[in-house]
């Protein structure tokens, strides 16, 4: 018998009440989260649906906890909605519950949740990505059908990598990040994760769209995302980023060429794309989200919200006292690095250059979009790797963007779509990339790409 | 680029953490290692890309106007007051911070 939640959200809505379907996440949350630890707050008493949506926990919800996988706010709660919420909510959804998190989204692998980590669903010794690994492990163990995470440098993408669902990231811009706790401004952006490329599609179109709230968001016209994802992959450009994969080597390189064989037998046209300086991405990357991270991370301060310290005498020790008690080893080593690229003296050595190497990167990406409609490259170097294996070495942590964080910083939407199995049957995920406002057809090349494969009809036994 | 004691202490003030001296050791070292990667940056041709090419935030008319909805708001100060960790009279309450000793 096939679960309801086993089914995509866009098929499994019209034969069920709305009740029934918030009814049935409550279950299957409360049968599975003890092991997966997905969810840092569960809403028990949520609204009937006709979409029951999780939101990763740095994601404003009106009554309801945010917390950023963080002490130093573990008992807020929020005045208002986001903006996503506010459409979902209009759209006839439900919030069923807050997801696990690095803190302040400060990770690769939900390690650095102040709550303990989420588990991988295919193998629960292991990560389960991050920063929105709740995200992610909620929609692979189906607890949800679909759940919202954000990415500042892939963190939707990767987890869903490493979770064997889709994963999804806009335009920088499509979506407001009002109500979306900040972390570096000029990276986030709020992104979809769902068991198929239909369900995110349609999710998407839901949060999509100018506000103005938040002065980055783009007035450009929303799509119908949906549009084309069954409309094939025949005459179709893309380009393998060489300088990403060259020197990729065993399970992830066989996959990865055997996914291009599955477009390229679809009538797409694949040759080889150059974007040089893709290599230093994660180096721009922890010099500029470091920066604003550092800024806006600021405002925690122990004076208006969370946590104060209780040894605080005078107004420096509020400061300073809240804060080390406060943020977690990850998030101080973020803040740190971020304030020393600020700093007088280092500035133009290291916030200016990163800038410019940035965009060098950005006219990189432009001139290889003039030859070819999508990039392609794995979403993550490597399987769900165990948990511990990585937290005592950031650098090794932070080298698990090297695919995802290029986007980010070039302001393109990517979305990850399921790719297989490992031998030991960890997922593997395909990474497409597309120009600026390019999602409708990002969907397409996805959609085909899964219709061809199916690999998302497989659940993970540890549900 | 070698971050030491001093330097992790530097920076440690400007962002207002408490570290103590193993914890500052530690930090150092690791920061080290992070920006030593990250100096690779160092040997990229950059002449004709500029810092701030396109990356300017659009501002809006500076217009006064509600951004939250008028229920939100009537109820916002009561919340705002049961998050904050210190609030008398509709003020948050902080050390004193002129005159004393």
């Amino acid at each position: 018998m096939t679960d309801l939640l086993d089914l995509p959200w866009t098929e499994g809505r019209a034969d069920v009440s709305p009740r029934e379907y918030v009814d049935a996440c409550l279950r299957a949350i409360e049968a599975r989260d003890e092991k997966v630890h997905a969810f840092l707050h569960v809403n028990a008493d949520a609204d009937a649906a006709a979409l029951p949506i999780a939101i990763k926990d740095n994601i404003v919800a009106r009554n309801m906890p945010t917390t950023c996988g963080s002490q130093i706010l573990r008992d807020f709660v929020s005045p208002f909605d986001a903006t996503v919420v506010e459409r979902l909510r209009a759209s006839g959804a439900s919030i069923v519950g807050k997801t696990n998190l690095d803190e302040f989204a400060m990770g690769s692998s939900t390690e650095h949740s102040a709550f303990g980590p989420a588990r991988n669903p295919w193998d629960l010794s292991r990560v389960a990505g991050g920063s929105s690994g709740g995200s992610a492990a909620a929609v692979a163990a189906r607890m949800v059908p679909a759940a919202l995470g954000s990415e500042t440098g892939g963190s939707v993408r990767q987890p869903a990598a490493l979770c064997g669902v889709v994963g999804f990231k806009p335009t920088y811009g499509r979506v407001s990040r009002w109500g979306l706790v900040a972390f570096a401004s000029g990276l986030d952006q709020i992104g979809v994760v769902t068991k198929t490329v239909r369900d995110c599609a349609e999710v998407f179109g839901i949060i999509a769209g100018h506000d103005p709230r938040d002065s980055t968001s783009s007035t450009h016209d929303v799509d119908d995302y949906a549009a084309d994802v069954s409309a094939g992959v025949k005459g179709l450009r893309f380009g393998i980023v060489r300088e990403a994969v060259e020197q990729l080597g065993g399970e992830v390189r066989a996959n990865f060429d055997a996914a291009v064989d599955v477009l390229r037998r679809g009538g797409a046209i694949i040759e080889e794309a150059s974007v040089p300086s893709i290599g230093y991405a994660i180096a721009i990357y922890y010099i500029v989200a470091n920066a604003e991270a550092s800024a806006n991370l600021s405002r925690f301060d122990g004076v208006r919200y969370g946590h104060r310290s209780e040894r605080a005498r005078t107004l420096d020790e509020v400061y300073f006292d809240s804060r080390g008690e406060g943020f977690g080893a990850e998030v101080k080593r973020r803040i740190m690095l971020g304030t020393f690229a600020l700093s007088s003296g280092y500035y133009d050595a290291y916030y200016g250059r990163a800038q410019r190497v940035r965009a060098k990167l950005r006219h990189e990406f432009e001139e290889a979009f003039r030859s070819f409609d999508y990039l392609v490259t794995p979403t993550s170097p490597e399987a769900a790797f165990p948990i511990g294996a990585k937290t005592e070495d950031p650098l090794a942590m932070y080298l698990n963007d090297v695919f995802t964080a290029p986007a980010n910083l070039v302001g393109t939407p990517a979305i990850a779509v399921p790719s297989g199995f490992n031998a030991e049957g960890l997922p593997l995920s395909l990474q497409i990339m597309g120009p600026h406002f390019g999602e409708r057809a990002l969907f397409r090349a996805a959609g085909f790409f899964e219709n061809e494969t199916g690999y998302w009809k497989k659940a993970p036994l540890s549900t | 680029m070698k971050i030491d004691r001093a330097e992790a202490r530097r920076i440690a003030d400007l962002a207002h953490l408490e570290f103590d001296d193993a914890g500052l050791d530690r930090m150092a070292a690791e920061m080290t290692k992070i920006l030593t990667y990250i100096d690779q940056l160092r040997e990229v041709d950059v002449e004709g890309f500029e810092e701030r090419e396109r990356h300017v935030t659009p501002m809006r008319e500076d217009e006064p106007r509600p951004s939250v909805d008028r229920e939100v708001a009537l109820n916002a100060r009561e919340q705002v007051a049961r998050n904050a960790p210190a609030w008398r009279d509709g003020f948050f309450v902080v050390p004193k911070v002129i005159g004393g000793d």
